[in-house]
């Protein structure tokens, strides 16, 4: 390996240390009470995406029009059920920034593996971090490793 | 054949004989005395069997699941507590049945707008003696009530009554006021009414009658019963006339359209139809009728209006819970 190569590696190892864990200047907004209504019903939430800040305590209140529904936190593992006429609030601490994925956890029917939304925990930095990463190895895999010549024919 | 290789044949046949007959036996012997029940949602078939049948004093022995969503399993008229009915499970359940008589199990988690259809009967005989007891006539038919007709309150409480106001002046108020006969058989308006034209009350304003009839439905009932109505409220009635009584429940609107859908009856009148739920909040309605006529409304049901009859449901000390509950939505309580 060339010199060139070795200083090319070890810029990119920098770059990648520095968007993997740089702090970035993240707006910090003072945690707040929320509530938040979720109809539930056969295969969907309404709203299914739900936006809050990290840190603040969030109530959702879970309202069945149809049939029994769930709604269960990935990543908080907190989970409420609702009846129709029924309403039920789930209240937790946001305190894991990122996107989780919410679902039913009552079975209510065929589609009921469908029935999913997302709660939206601050910006999802996470991803933009995985993005710039992946962009900056493709970009130090195309320079590193150039197009093959042409196979000879047999 | 050798004696050897006969002992051998013989063992081979008898090992394919056992591996077949013990899976069949123990399948007959096992199934036996067991109903097996299936929970569909009333709109693709309710319960399957939807009636089975029982002998007093004999076990039977249930074994209930789900083909679509989570449904329960209760008796109507008994104080067994109900069990849910999940989906890709067997719910095992045994009954006894102390007396013989027509019993309904329904469905006891809201499965959509028909969850209510979602019943199904045990007959229960008995050999020999125990006959089916005779049940006497409900109140609204021993009063002669037309439970259809419309019931507005001809007078209404510019503000709303309290039973705490109402205690004060119970030294001046006759007793016949106060017992339960009177109570179930006259509507808030009519009390008024009652109250109005009485000369021992002669003294007292308007307000302070009404805080006389908060006091007397009050009087009959007891916070525990409140609470209990409160509860069966939620669990049956709030899908369709709202968690806080205005009528305005999940279902609301599903049965206002289903109404304009439904066709007229044999008659060609458009009345018994699917309907929007009654608003138990507006005193033009409420206060209007008695605890009787409501009684009748609930335990016959709305005859095609959506309403479900609940008679085969409750038990008369539930239903007369949830009706005191119902008039809550206009007195203020005693708080204690």
């Amino acid at each position: 390996m060339s010199r060139k190569q070795w200083f090319l590696i070890i810029f990119a190892g920098l770059a990648g240390a520095v968007i993997a864990f740089a702090p970035l200047p993240v707006r910090v907004t003072p945690p707040a009470q929320r509530t938040l209504r979720v109809e539930a019903n056969q295969f969907a939430y309404s709203p299914a995406v739900l936006a809050v800040n990290p840190g603040d305590t969030v109530t959702i209140e879970l309202v069945s029009t149809d049939v029994v529904h769930g709604l269960y936190v990935d990543g908080y593992g907190v989970s409420v059920t609702a009846d129709p006429g029924q309403t039920t609030r789930l209240t937790f601490t946001a305190d894991r920034s990122g996107s989780f994925r919410f679902r039913c956890n009552v079975t209510c029917g065929a589609l009921h593996t469908f029935m999913i939304g997302k709660i939206q925990v601050g910006s999802n930095i996470l991803l933009w971090r995985a993005l710039g990463l992946t962009i900056l190895a493709s970009l130090v895999a195309i320079i590193l490793f150039p197009r093959p010549a042409k196979a000879q024919a047999a | 054949m050798r004696r050897s290789e006969m002992l051998s044949r013989m063992l081979v046949i008898a090992g394919v004989l056992i591996v077949l007959l013990v899976p069949l036996a123990v399948r007959f012997y096992d199934g036996q005395g067991i109903v097996e029940i299936h929970g569909r949602m009333a709109e693709t078939g309710g319960w399957s069997p939807s009636a089975i049948k029982a002998q007093v004093g004999v076990p039977l022995h249930l074994r209930l699941t789900s083909d679509d969503v989570m449904h329960g399993f209760a008796i109507g008229q008994s104080e067994m507590a109900a069990v849910d009915v999940p989906p890709g499970k067997m719910t095992e359940l045994t009954l006894t049945f102390d007396k013989p008589g027509t019993y309904t199990y329904y469905c006891t988690r809201w499965c959509g707008l028909n969850h209510w259809r979602m019943r199904g009967t045990i007959e229960v005989t008995s050999d020999g003696l125990g006959a089916p007891q005779p049940v006497s006539p409900p109140l609204y038919v021993t009063l002669n009530l037309d439970i259809d007709a419309p019931h507005p309150a001809p007078v209404t409480p510019l503000e709303r009554p309290s039973a705490l106001r109402g205690a004060a002046f119970t030294a001046l108020l006759p007793p016949s006021y106060l017992t339960t006969d009177y109570y179930r058989s006259y509507s808030p308006a009519q009390a008024f009414n009652d109250l109005r034209s009485d000369p021992a009350l002669k003294s007292l304003n308007n307000a302070q009658l009404w805080d006389i009839v908060a006091f007397i439905w009050q009087s009959n009932t007891t916070p525990e019963g409140l609470a209990a109505g409160k509860q069966l409220f939620a669990q049956n009635c709030a899908a369709c006339h709202g968690e806080n009584g205005a009528g305005n429940g999940v279902f609301a609107d599903k049965l206002a359209a289903a109404g304009e859908k439904s066709s007229e009856d044999m008659t060609g009148a458009k009345g018994m139809q699917m309907k929007k739920p009654v608003n138990f909040t507006d005193p033009a309605n409420m206060l209007g009728a008695s605890p009787a006529l409501l009684l009748g409304k609930t335990i016959r049901g709305g005859m095609g209006t959506g309403m479900p009859m609940w008679g085969s449901i409750f038990t008369d000390e539930k239903t007369w819970n949830i009706i005191a509950y119902l008039y809550s939505f206009h007195f203020t309580e005693v708080t204690k």
